[in-house]
């Protein structure tokens, strides 16, 4: 009896936590996981920012992580770019691609749209494990032979097809290439499920123009990535054929190691088209989920509706077309047609347009708000903060008569760190500290959390701000040191500077990492609706049950930001500052959004 | 042993900590509070480090300037640069007072209606009229900065009329280094290609092809004449690199098997620009911006402009390919 | 963990006719980009580099008119089971299935008629647009080769007179897919005789 007992419970641990097909679950599975990656990430930035705060000192934390790619505690100079190239693919990727999206789409799209699970559960389960096996080659490809992959994380050839040019384009190059085809499989497995999902499944009464902001901006992610994660494949196909086969698509005339390779007739600059078609809406795949959590939670803690939902809708749909026709602005110095740079400079500003509306939406509904400062309100407000200051900047760089100059250098460094980085983590932590309660039940610590967000946007923005300085001073980015050249010499006070400020910022998220798992093991019982939010997903019960909601699903009757509506006696309609989704209009009561 | 001891001292804070806060819960829970929700005191609190946060951020950012404002490259020392140091400084002046306006608007705003359980806040979900002033007012300002960028980027993009006069130089990256080549007296350069490498005729130039003969290769330093249009043809024979010349506002990749091309007028010599950097041991540099391998941080060729005169005193010094 | 409904078969088959199709669709629109991807690059390499003319092997034209047919004969198929002639439908489905091998089998002989023509996939011979035949076709394949998968057990399926007027999902999903890479083909095809 208790054998067959154990084994039932054996079984019942693989699938409720392992092999899960719940949407909850595996969410949960994509937090963790991303989490760990981007920590992974996060050391090794600050590891190379010791390199580049105190060139060439012997550290102890360099060796105990590094041990053979240091010799005394000193980065090796390709293993300097090898760190560089696997943080930007972590953080990218890994943390903010699976991490932030398969977190949020998972948990929130049936939530919040009414459905008991996502279309296919079970694609679903394999979008995760794909995504696991992708991120254990990649771990994998850290210990090899010659290194992990060196070559940047835009792995433009030929540098990442010839281990001649570099020890990382061997093996660890290899590795890198099959762990982001498997991690593609991944994405496009999970945004044909949410796009699905959101498309087919929604409940009663919820229209398209009554779905939350977060929904939008999954929808319009995955979208996104089906769009552009089959070209990266494609480009990555290639750039495999050309590594292992000996074919010629994107190498030719080539002369290293003392001779001249048999390649010919390929171009570089072919794979750094189809790069940056991924590459760019790439940007919006981070930064969309992010921007959609942060509409919600500005909205739900301001106690006031989204400012201008349709307006919000438009500007994430223009930003998702415009962002596909934009690549170009990354390759104005490879000595593209004039007249195709103007082309692209024109799309690129262009994007500043919704990015503004955007902007402004969000500053309106802080206006006359009630607002409740919770950490996720926060790292909200600190979101269109970095999306203002790291915005801005981009109308620099998308002018092609100013990106000349400042072109890979750290003035690039710090825009999309702060436009994209910083905005996409910023969402993130947000998320995690609003829909907490609704993973796992218990409330995170608020002290703990204000300390967080201010050491947090404090530390940031003394790590990314002076990387403009640099940059308009002409240090190029990605290298080893910048003490070669008497030019920059003065510069090493700033580097300083900004390698306390990450050091800090690194230890920082400790906090985090602490909060995290002692609210999730010991933290204090969640109400069911603990914001007095109006959306569906805190109608479920807290206690997790497969299927979501006891009972039928809840029907939908108006729109999810109905916040401190007031009658005409200037009384709350329903006598408090909020309304569920799921409670009818009243007799005389008009649709609050439309 | 460190790191036993490191361990058991880690867990130990980790055990505390977890007890302090677990106590402190207890302690608000016996209170009577609810002890997840933000107290309004913490409410005010955070609303008045949002202003605080709003003043250091703009200290910081001025402290930056101040501090850092004279390292920046100095005067442009070439014609276009000046073109795209005032595209630059439009550009600033656009989005600076962006930059500052929203962030005082966004903090402000989240201070000042921080929660307060006598007042309601304003449902307010949306008006086309404020809509449509905040989409038309930045594709206003942004029609202007794209036609000043346009224009500035077909100027600085035409390449040298080759009727008029002008420096041909072909610049070569490699790991690690630079090569150059001057077009010599017929103005035209050679062929040269990968397969002809060979022992000291590292950039590749084919014997045989007439127009090579007086090339002159130069390694370590290339010399410009001021006020004279160069352009430069750029080559790779390995990976991609990236020929950057900071002070001229210069820069194109270096692509393997494919010719770019870029061009610029240099204005003020190196002697001219030792005084207006006040440094003498200034130089003019050619690095690589692009990443190309381990070494990528140290591939440098210093840049002189000089006279008319001294740039050709000194070409005549250089031998001709032929002569090696 | 209580559960509610999921365990019930009808909502599962439910939300599987429901779903099923848009999530094939979508699919379908990723692999459209990754040849879209493809096909982009064969144009830009085009524009830069030397290209080789190739003469296009007659056996590409055979394999044409095959993997027409098969979609002809799945159409059938599909309709003879709308209509429940589960007698016929299962030789158009099994036709089908064949005439998909037989595409393969002369895909496989072009591959040789362009070899003995000297266009070779990698190494020094080899040019982009000779790589580029080859990388095209093989990874049309290799996306026929899960259509033939899904041949197989519809046909398994067929035999075993699994599907009817009222049952026929399995058969509408893998037909949708067939016609897709027998439009792929055509496009690709046709692509094939232009950059030639």
């Amino acid at each position: 009896m208790s054998a067959t007992h154990h084994h039932h419970e054996e079984q019942d641990f693989l699938f409720k936590y392992i092999f899960s097909q719940d949407h909850k679950m595996i969410s949960k599975q994509f937090l963790i996981t991303g989490f760990l990656m981007g920590f992974i990430g996060m050391v090794m930035s600050t590891l190379f920012r010791l390199q580049l705060g105190f060139p060439g000192e012997s550290f102890w934390a360099i060796d105990f992580f590094l041990g053979s790619w240091a010799e005394n505690g000193v980065m090796a100079p390709d293993k300097y770019l090898a760190l560089v190239t696997m943080h930007g693919t972590i953080m990218v990727f890994f943390l903010l691609t699976a991490g932030l999206s398969g977190t949020f789409s998972n948990l929130l799209i049936p939530l919040q749209i009414g459905a008991r699970d996502m279309a296919s559960g079970f694609l679903n389960m394999l979008s995760y494990w794909f995504f696991f096996v992708s991120t254990i080659i990649m771990l994998i490809s850290l210990g090899v032979e010659g290194g992990s992959a060196s070559a940047g994380w835009t792995i433009y050839p030929p540098l990442s097809a010839l281990p001649q040019a570099i020890p990382g384009s061997g093996l660890g190059m290899t590795l890198w290439l099959v762990a982001m085809a498997i991690f593609i499989a991944s994405s496009l497995l999970g945004s044909l499920n949410y796009i699905v999902t959101i498309l087919n499944l929604r409940t009663k009464g919820m229209t398209m123009t009554r779905l939350p902001l977060t929904i939008w901006a999954f929808l319009v992610t995955a979208i996104l990535g089906v769009l552009s994660f089959p070209v990266l494949l494609s480009a990555a196909l290639l750039l495999i054929f050309d590594r292992s086969f000996g074919t010629s698509f994107y190498l030719s005339d080539i002369y290293i190691g003392g001779q001249v390779l048999e390649h010919s007739g390929g171009s570089p600059i072919l794979f750094e088209h189809l790069f940056w078609f991924l590459g760019h809406p790439e940007v919006y795949i981070v930064l969309l989920p992010a921007l959609g959590i942060t509409s919600e939670i500005v909205s739900t803690m301001s106690r006031k509706p989204i400012f201008g939902y349709r307006a919000m809708v438009t500007s994430i749909l223009a930003i998702a077309f415009l962002s596909v026709i934009v690549w170009g602005h990354h390759m104005f110095v490879t000595g593209m047609n004039p007249f195709l740079g103007a082309v692209f400079t024109f799309t690129t500003l262009l994007i500043a347009i919704p990015s503004a509306v955007k902007v402004f939406n969000y500053i309106t509904t802080l206006w006359k708000g009630n607002i409740i400062f919770s950490p996720a309100m926060l790292f909200s407000i600190g979101l269109v903060s970095t999306f203002i200051s790291g915005g801005v900047t981009g109308l620099i760089l998308g002018d092609s008569a100013l990106d000349i100059n400042i072109h890979d250098t750290y003035f690039v460094v710090g825009h999309f760190h702060i436009v994209m980085g910083l905005s996409a983590i910023f969402g993130m932590f947000a998320g995690v500290y609003h829909w907490f309660p609704k993973m796992f039940g218990r409330m995170m610590n608020n002290t703990i959390g204000f300390f967080h967000f201010w050491i947090t946007i404090v530390c940031a923005y003394g790590v990314f701000f002076p990387m403009h300085f640099l940059g308009l001073a002409g240090v190029p980015r990605r290298y080893y040191t910048n003490s070669e050249f008497p030019l920059f010499d003065n510069m090493i006070d700033i580097n300083e500077l900004v390698t306390w400020f990450a050091i800090v910022a690194a230890f920082a998220q400790l906090l985090f990492v602490f909060n995290f798992f002692y609210s999730a093991l010991r933290g204090p019982r969640s109400s069911q609706n603990p914001w007095r939010a109006n959306s569906l997903e805190w109608t479920a019960p807290v206690e997790h049950i497969h299927g979501n909601w006891p009972g039928e699903i809840p029907e939908v009757h108006r729109w999810a930001y109905d916040y401190s509506k007031v009658d005409e006696n200037g009384e709350y309609v329903s006598g408090e500052d909020f309304i569920s989704q799921v409670v009818p209009l009243g007799p005389n009561e008009k649709d609050g959004g439309h | 042993m460190v790191a036993l001891v490191a361990i058991v001292a880690v867990l130990l804070i980790v055990i505390s900590a977890v007890q302090t806060l677990k106590i402190a819960e207890l302690w608000a829970i016996n209170k009577g509070k609810v002890i997840y929700e933000v107290t309004k005191k913490q409410n005010k609190t955070q609303a008045l480090l949002m202003l605080v946060f709003l003043v250091a951020y703009f200290a910081f950012f001025a402290w930056q300037v101040w501090k850092w404002g004279d390292l920046m490259l100095p005067v442009s020392a070439s014609e276009h640069g000046v073109i795209t140091d005032r595209l630059l400084n439009i550009t600033y002046a656009f989005i600076i007072p962006v930059f500052v306006i929203t962030h005082i608007f966004l903090f402000w705003f989240a201070y000042k209606y921080a929660y307060n359980s006598n007042r309601k806040a304003v449902f307010f979900s949306h008006s086309n009229k404020l809509e449509l002033i905040w989409t038309i007012i930045p594709s206003i300002a942004l029609t202007v900065l794209i036609l000043f960028g346009l224009s500035s980027w077909n100027e600085i993009m035409t390449p040298v009329d080759s009727e008029k006069e002008h420096v041909l130089i072909e610049v070569q990256a490699q790991q690690f280094s630079w090569n150059a080549r001057y077009a010599g007296t017929d103005g035209k350069l050679g062929r040269a290609g990968v397969e002809f490498i060979e022992g000291v005729n590292a950039m590749g130039v084919d014997i045989k092809d007439e127009n090579s003969k007086d090339d002159k290769i130069v390694r370590g330093e290339i010399h410009l004449p001021v006020g004279v249009p160069v352009q430069f043809v750029f080559r790779s024979i390995d990976v991609i690199h990236s020929a950057y010349m900071p002070h001229f506002r210069a820069q194109m990749n270096c692509v393997p098997g494919v010719k770019t091309q870029f061009n610029f007028v240099p204005t003020i010599t190196t002697e001219d620009m030792k005084k207006i950097t006040n440094n003498e041991d200034f130089n003019y540099i050619l690095l690589c911006n692009k990443i190309c391998g381990a070494a990528h941080y140290n591939m440098q060729m210093d840049i002189i402009v000089e006279s008319k005169e001294d740039y050709e005193k000194w070409l005549a010094e250089q031998k001709q390919f032929a002569e090696n | 963990m209580t559960s509610i409904a999921l365990e019930n078969n009808d909502y599962k088959k439910e939300i599987k006719q429901k779903t099923a199709k848009p999530l094939l669709w979508i699919g379908l629109m990723s692999i459209v980009m990754f040849f879209a991807g493809l096909t982009s690059a064969v144009i830009v390499s085009k524009g830069t580099a030397v290209w080789e003319t190739i003469q296009i092997p007659s056996a590409f034209a055979i394999s044409t008119v095959f993997i027409l047919l098969s979609s002809l004969t799945f159409y059938l198929g599909e309709r003879s089971l709308k209509s429940n002639q589960l007698a016929k439908a299962k030789l158009f489905i099994l036709a089908t299935l064949l005439l998909g091998l037989l595409f393969t089998v002369t895909q496989y002989l072009a591959w040789t008629d362009l070899y003995k023509n000297g266009v070779v996939w990698a190494g020094s011979e080899s040019s982009a647009a000779g790589s580029y035949f080859y990388a095209l076709t093989a990874l049309h394949l290799l996306h026929l080769l899960g259509g033939l998968i899904s041949l197989l057990v519809v046909n398994f399926k067929s035999i075993k007179e699994k599907y009817n007027a009222e049952n026929l999902l399995g058969v509408q999903l893998s037909s949708t897919y067939w016609h897709f890479l027998t439009a792929l083909w055509v496009y690709l095809y046709l692509f094939l005789i232009f950059i030639a």
